[in-house]
């Protein structure tokens, strides 16, 4: 856990205004994967919903 | 609210039990969703959603709750806190959908087990729902090493409510 020492350290480099440059590029990354897997889900895709589908032999389990 | 060092060790504790094990659990469930896929033998295939099914109930989901929960409590019990600093923030926001998107999938693992308890999956049945199996467990542990990367390194970086609530404790 962080000691004293290192949350005022924290808080001198946290004097910085802004976003900084991980958080932006984490949500940049982010947003995209979440826009893959939504168009992933959306246009099918060969993957399958989460419900159980009617394959095996026609019938439901 | 402020734990005691001994309860905020305890809380750690189970935190990282959880976590960690959660990460175990998965990878553990991701080489039995590839043998299920890509094993020749039937009986292996059946092992292997069988015990997929017992490993999603019994392990995966109890950890996937208690891993956020706990890291919940920790958090609101240290000066961390759950929204001033973005390592933790981050944390909570890829966590909680993991959480999420695990239980909307336990109906195709559970059919799954049902199924080859039931009979033997011929070669290529149910192959959209067995690979989705897989490139999910493989999102899934993307995911965990991230938050254990950020648990780890702590990058620097404060919210703005983060800052608001230091200056006021400073003053």
């Amino acid at each position: 856990m962080q000691t004293k020492e290192e949350l005022k350290t924290t808080h001198d480099s946290n004097r910085d205004t802004g976003t900084p440059r991980w958080v932006k590029v984490f949500g940049i990354i982010g947003i995209i994967l979440v826009l893959v897997f939504v168009i992933l889900h959306l246009a099918g895709g060969g993957f399958h919903g989460h419900t159980a589908p009617m394959e095996h032999g026609g019938q439901q389990p | 609210m402020s734990m005691s060092p001994a309860l905020r060790k305890f809380a750690l504790t189970a935190h990282v039990t959880a976590s960690v094990g959660w990460f175990g659990a998965v990878a553990s469930f991701l080489a039995l969703a590839v043998a299920g896929l890509t094993s020749q033998n039937p009986q292996i295939v059946r092992a292997a959603y069988l015990a997929m099914g017992l490993t999603a109930w019994w392990v995966i989901v109890p950890v996937s709750l208690a891993s956020p929960l706990t890291g919940i409590i920790q958090s609101l019990g240290t000066e961390w806190g759950l929204f001033r600093h973005y390592w933790v923030l981050i944390k909570f926001v890829i966590t909680i959908p993991a959480t999420i998107i695990l239980l909307l999938h336990m109906k195709p693992i559970g059919h799954l087990a049902r199924v080859v308890a039931e009979t033997t999956l011929a070669r290529g049945e149910l192959s959209g729902m067995r690979i989705q199996l897989v490139a999910n467990a493989a999102a899934a542990l993307v995911v965990l090493l991230i938050a254990t990367a950020l648990s780890i390194y702590k990058p620097r970086g404060m919210t703005r409510y983060g800052k608001t609530r230091q200056r006021e404790s400073m003053q």
